[in-house]
């Protein structure tokens, strides 16, 4: 069973496997430091759950649960 | 002379380093995208440009669009990359994208004063001899480092040593190497490298396809095979496998250079600031804050004073003239025209300089994108995104930099959408109206200026639910943003961005809003013979009643309302002291009843912006469709709004 970005709870870590989305949105995440392998960890919900806020490569983004779910987690 | 380009990823400071490397103040933030437009300096008599930022040379917006094309067209004698010190790797990834052009590359290694904070230390030397290039440590909020950078700026311009192009792995630099070899590559445009744009190839990047002649048969032929073998090899699309490779080299030379301590957790303000439960209202309260502070209070506080100031200096000025035995008509200029019409709008520089002072606060210290972050899902509703509530908010000081900051969100119906909603949000030049007419009407009903606001509001919402109804596709799209370290604002910053904000009010005080006040005085004085006439037969009258019964139904149908709007297409503050010059501050009760006062403040608070805010509509909408359809939504919107306040009124009353 797979795992994407968006089941992770609060404080919860994960590594990036793959990326399932389109060219653009895809580069988008990887230019934003998503790329294979690379530690990730979901720090905060917004006040409605979403987006949600994740910290990698040392600083802090956020994006919407729909992105979350196109990366994929190992 | 030569050309330097400030490059770097958003909120890496680049426009604070531009600010102080040549003595200017343009407008920084701690938001990613606060520079929408590329600005010029002078530096030791060298040109520097300072770029949107960027995090890769893949562009999705269209300020990122510009950095782009500007550094791959225009070809500067110089890049200076911009990084954020403490976030290292992120920013190492752009550089090796810059490291390929072919230019002299320096690198600055900005906020050098938070590195011990952050618990992080950097080898710049090592970092020096792995890019091959030049680095040089500043902190451009507290200004140090900077003669050294200048020093390197120098140096850099006369050594002209191109950049080290990071390596991939040998897999793919074969290939690299084979696809230079191809005649094909010659075609690309002078000054381009050769490997940049065999690994443009590779990515099959169709902005530099577009650029270039139709591939050969047989060398497309071979790129289709190379691409394969590519995906074959590392399971996934070429351009990732970039990406990644990139990637590798940036996290190589970030773990070669530099040692990162655990933080200590300890306490921050950001726990409450985007807590699920409090952030919300936590926001709302700020905002009232600012405007509670600033119109309230100081607004309170130094409007009467002020009045009183300007109407003694008026009738100073007046006795004096009589004595003097001066031209009535030079001494009505000076009265009725410039004092009483530039005093009026004068009046309010202490509160604006309170709001201007409390926005530049919020801006610097890196809440704006928080609230981006909790309102999102709020604003997607609207069809809005997180994103939009950043115009919104600086749309309270001023909807010229609050349109133009909208150029960040991605996608373009978001953009367009946001664009003409954000003038709904009353502007610091729309306060002096309301006041005004508060102060006359309701004086003591302090309930009523926080309705204008979220009336402001309401027309925010119900034009992005039409919207989103009328929009048959419904199309979703991404929202990523960086969301920046919390800092404290710096002193100078702040200063510069209020100081910088209020001038600009004051002056338009002393250039439009004077010659508008002289010009309207005339008007109302003289007859289309140039007979001194009672303003009731002057020129300004006649002209005013020609558009005066449209505005009837709303209640304000006589002359002096009309050109006041009309003047107010100038600045919003114009329509305060053409009230002034024409009715006379005091005189508003023999015109105006609550009724028509309040369906004309509903009236000014959602039609039509200023010039200026209309020519900042114009540039982001890009076409003089959209903008005449903008503002006939705005003003139709504003008629029936005002329509409906008024009725409601009189009913209610």
């Amino acid at each position: 069973m797979q795992m994407t970005m968006d089941e992770l709870t609060v404080g919860q870590r994960g590594a990036v496997k793959a990326i399932h989305a389109p060219k653009q949105l895809k580069r988008r995440l990887m230019d934003m430091g998503f790329t294979k392998g690379v530690d990730i960890e979901v720090v905060k919900l917004a006040p409605m759950g979403d987006p949600i806020e994740v910290s990698v490569r040392g600083y802090n983004l956020c994006l919407r649960r729909a992105e979350a779910r196109k990366i994929e987690l190992r | 002379m030569q050309t330097i380009a400030l490059i770097g990823n958003p909120n890496s400071g680049k426009t604070t380093l531009f600010n102080a490397l040549t003595g200017t103040s343009a407008y920084v933030g701690n938001w990613p995208g606060v520079t929408v437009e590329k600005k010029e300096g002078m530096v030791g008599g060298h040109t520097i440009l300072d770029l949107p930022g960027i995090y890769s040379l893949s562009p999705y917006s269209p300020e990122e669009k510009l950095s782009r094309r500007y550094i791959l067209d225009e070809q500067p004698d110089l890049i200076i990359d911009v990084i954020d010190a403490t976030n290292l790797e992120r920013s190492l990834y752009l550089t090796t994208q810059l490291a390929e052009l072919g230019r002299p590359l320096l690198l600055v290694l900005n906020m050098a004063d938070l590195l011990e904070r952050e618990g992080i230390k950097i080898d710049t030397k090592r970092l020096s001899q792995m890019t091959g290039s030049p680095v040089v440590t500043v902190s451009a909020s507290k200004g140090t480092g900077i003669d050294e950078l200048k020093e390197a700026i120098e140096h850099s311009l006369r050594e002209k040593h191109a950049a080290l192009c990071p390596l991939f792995s040998n897999f793919i630099e074969r290939y690299i190497s084979h696809i230079i070899e191809d005649d094909y590559l010659h075609a690309i445009p002078k000054g381009r490298q050769m490997r940049w744009a065999a690994i443009k190839l590779i990515e099959e990047d169709e902005l530099f396809l577009s650029s270039m002649p139709p591939l050969p048969e047989a060398f497309d032929t071979y790129l289709t095979k190379v691409r394969a073998e590519l995906v074959a090899h590392y399971d996934d699309d070429p351009e990732a496998i970039i990406i990644d490779q990139r990637y590798k080299v940036a996290e190589h030379i970030a773990k070669d250079c530099q040692i990162r301590k655990q933080k200590e957790k300890s306490f921050n303000f950001d726990s409450i600031a985007t807590n699920r439960i409090a952030a919300i209202p936590l926001f709302v309260l700020i905002m009232g804050a600012v405007f509670y502070l600033s119109i309230g209070l100081v607004g309170g506080y130094t409007t009467p004073i002020l009045e009183n100031l300007f109407g003694y200096l008026g009738s100073q000025v007046f006795t004096l003239s009589e004595t003097l035995g001066v031209h009535p008509l030079l001494s009505g200029i000076l009265v009725d025209g410039i004092i009483a019409g530039v005093g009026a709008v004068l009046t309010f520089v202490p509160q604006l300089f309170v709001l201007f002072l409390l926005l530049s606060i919020l801006e610097d210290c890196g809440y704006m994108a928080r609230i981006a972050f909790i309102m999102d899902r709020m604003m997607r509703t609207l069809g809005l995104s997180g994103k939009s509530i950043i115009p919104l908010v600086i749309g309270t000081g001023c909807s010229v930099p609050a349109i133009m900051s909208s150029r960040t969100i991605e996608h373009q119906k978001q953009r367009e959408l946001t664009v003409i909603v954000t003038p709904f949000i009353p502007c610091g030049a729309k306060m002096p109206v309301f006041a005004l007419m508060l102060t006359y009407f309701f004086p003591g009903q302090w309930y009523i200026a926080p309705m204008i606001y979220l009336l402001g509001i309401v027309a925010v919402i119900v034009t992005g639910l039409l919207a989103r109804a009328i929009d048959k596709h419904k199309e979703t799209n991404a929202f990523i943003l960086e969301l920046p370290r919390y800092q404290l604002p710096t002193v100078r910053n702040v200063w510069l961005q209020t100081k910088e904000r209020t001038l600009g009010f004051i002056q338009k005080a002393g250039t439009i809003i004077l010659l508008s006040s002289v010009i309207i005085y005339l008007l109302s004085s003289y007859s289309f013979t140039f007979q001194a006439v009672d303003a009731e037969a002057s020129m300004l009258a006649i002209m005013g009643r020609v558009i005066a019964p449209l505005f009837a139904p709303l209640g304000f149908g006589f002359w002096q309302a009309s050109v006041a709007l009309l003047t107010g297409i100038a600045a919003k503050e114009t329509i305060v002291s053409t009230l002034s010059v024409t009715i006379g501050t005091a005189n508003l009760g023999s015109f105006f009843t609550p009724d028509s006062a309040l369906s004309y403040m509903t009236f000014i608070l959602l039609s039509s912006p200023c010039i200026a805010a209309i020519g900042a509509m114009f540039k982001e909408l890009g076409s003089k469709r959209k903008l005449l359809y903008a503002l006939l939504w705005q003003t139709g919107f504003a008629y029936l709004s005002a329509l409906l306040v008024r009725y409601m009124v009189l009913l209610l009353i």
